[in-house]
């Protein structure tokens, strides 16, 4: 394996002879060792959850963020380097700002998901230009979004991939998730079905139990305006669902 | 051979030239037009009337008698334009590009509320050397509601029921106010962002409008375009005016 890989995962930008990146794989790979997120999507609103590892009783677990808003009708969950799932947050919350500036509406998720996707792409060893990345983002993220067409999910690699999902998984344990997600998912879910199967699915791939301080529940679900709303749930609200399993 | 002394204007050189051969003046530098030509609006609960003069002049001059001030967007989605006919083209060409490329990246065509957006921002962008245009956004809403968005040329812009912009604005926009002003019955809490007049009728004032203007205005005449449009589509007329 690694004689074939030798010389060619030195260059971001250089393929090896049989078509591959090494660099974007080996950035795909670190995802793999990345906390586990789940989103799931009901005609309802999108529901995300997200393994937050504590790793030490000293550290502040609300510190640790591993999902955002973007706007108010988008979330995302991230897995991997989170550090660099920060750069991509923050361009595409200037496009959502742009879009509402220049449209006076709220920015199709698609589009969202595009112009990030078009971020983690934009990598390169020249430095000519000073914000480009010298490698690819070590990131995926799940986002989740209601807008003209209703509840939305689309999951992103590094290789600037996405993919529109019913239900998806990433992050560690995303292959057990998977899975679980691929068994229980049903179309016609209601949401509170789909928190339920969010949390279980985390659950069953978390090492640790499952509280209300090493877990991060996140939603988008339609507002009186029938716009979409993104909203970080609370401990409570989080042990509701525990409750529920 | 020298080059002659170049002339510069000073404080003292600007003013009327005070004397034979005195060739202190000032070069007037005016980039702007008025070209005349009337844009009337009806926002309606499910259609929206857009109606544009064709006639096209400059002073006591008529360039042409079959210029069309309106503009597609979108299926749904027009602009009507008056004033100089240069910055009515820049503006529309510009528009026209934002338009193509939001529908590459978004893949749906651009809302009414959308390209009123875009038209007031990018008015504003001239603040300081507008677009000498007045203009009308129109088109219907998600719901199917007709829509107008009036503006002034740098940008400032509001959602009404009916408006009407251009040379005959001056003689056109109290009669509007006459019949059109009582807010809609059929939006409650009422909004002034809808009229309440069956379609028909909004149809014949608006022809009625153009007539009376084209007795008196002399940059409105020839003829008028007047656009329905409906979720089911949407429907051209034009009417003769005087050609005087």
């Amino acid at each position: 394996m690694f004689l074939t890989r030798s010389e060619y995962d030195r260059g971001v930008n250089t393929f090896s002879p049989e078509g591959r990146l090494f660099q974007v794989e080996y950035a795909i790979e670190a995802i793999k060792l990345g906390s586990t997120a789940i989103g799931v999507r009901t005609t309802d609103g999108v529901v995300l959850a997200v393994e937050k590892r504590v790793t030490s009783p000293l550290l502040e677990p609300r510190s640790i963020e591993k999902v955002a808003e973007v706007d108010k009708h988008i979330g995302v969950a991230m897995s991997g380097l989170t550090a660099d799932a920060r750069t991509l947050i923050d361009h595409a919350r200037v496009e959502c700002q742009q879009h509402r500036f220049s449209y006076n509406e709220p920015m199709p998720v698609e589009s969202c998901t595009q112009s990030l996707c078009g971020l983690a792409l934009q990598f390169g060893e020249d430095d000519e230009d000073k914000d480009r990345m010298s490698r690819p983002f070590g990131v995926a993220l799940l986002v989740a979004g209601w807008d003209e067409e209703g509840p939305v999910l689309f999951s992103t690699d590094p290789s600037g991939k996405y993919l529109k999902c019913k239900a998806h998984a990433i992050g560690s344990g995303s292959e057990g998730a998977e899975t679980t997600l691929l068994e229980q998912y049903k179309a016609d879910m209601s949401y509170p079905d789909a928190e339920k199967l969010a949390l279980s699915t985390l659950k069953q791939v978390m090492e640790e139990k499952v509280t209300a301080t090493n877990v991060d529940i996140a939603a988008v679900r339609p507002s009186e305006d029938k716009l979409g709303q993104y909203k970080l749930y609370n401990e409570s609200e989080i042990e509701a669902v525990i409750a529920r399993l | 051979m020298a080059a002659p002394p170049l002339q510069l204007h000073t404080p003292a050189s600007i003013g009327p030239a005070s004397g034979p051969g005195d060739i202190k003046s000032r070069p007037a530098w005016s980039p702007y037009d008025d070209n005349g030509g009337t844009c009337v609006a009806v926002a309606g609960s499910d259609y929206c009337i857009v109606a544009a003069s064709t006639r096209l002049s400059t002073g006591f001059s008529i360039l042409t008698r079959d210029c069309s001030k309106l503009f597609q967007i979108s299926e749904q989605v027009y602009i009507a334009s008056a004033g100089f006919q240069a910055d009515i083209r820049a503006l529309q060409k510009m528009l026209q590009t934002r338009n193509v490329m939001y529908q590459h990246i978004h893949r749906k065509p651009m809302s009414a509320s959308a390209l009123a957006q875009l038209l007031g921002n990018n008015l504003y962008y001239k603040r300081f050397f507008p677009y000498f245009t007045w203009n009308l956004c129109v088109g219907l809403d998600p719901e199917g509601k007709g829509s107008v968005y009036t503006y002034d040329p740098v940008g400032s812009f509001e959602r009404v029921g009916y408006s009407c912009q251009g040379s005959g604005k001056d003689l056109i926009q109290p009669v509007l106010d006459n019949q059109l002003k009582a807010a809609s019955p059929l939006v409650l809490p009422s909004e002034n962002w809808m009229t309440a007049l069956p379609l028909e009728q909004a149809q014949d004032l608006v022809r009625d409008a153009f007539v009376s203007a084209g007795e008196r205005d002399i940059y409105t005449g020839d003829c008028v375009e007047i656009l329905t449009i409906t979720t089911g589509g949407v429907h051209r007329e034009t009417l003769d005016l005087k050609k005087d």
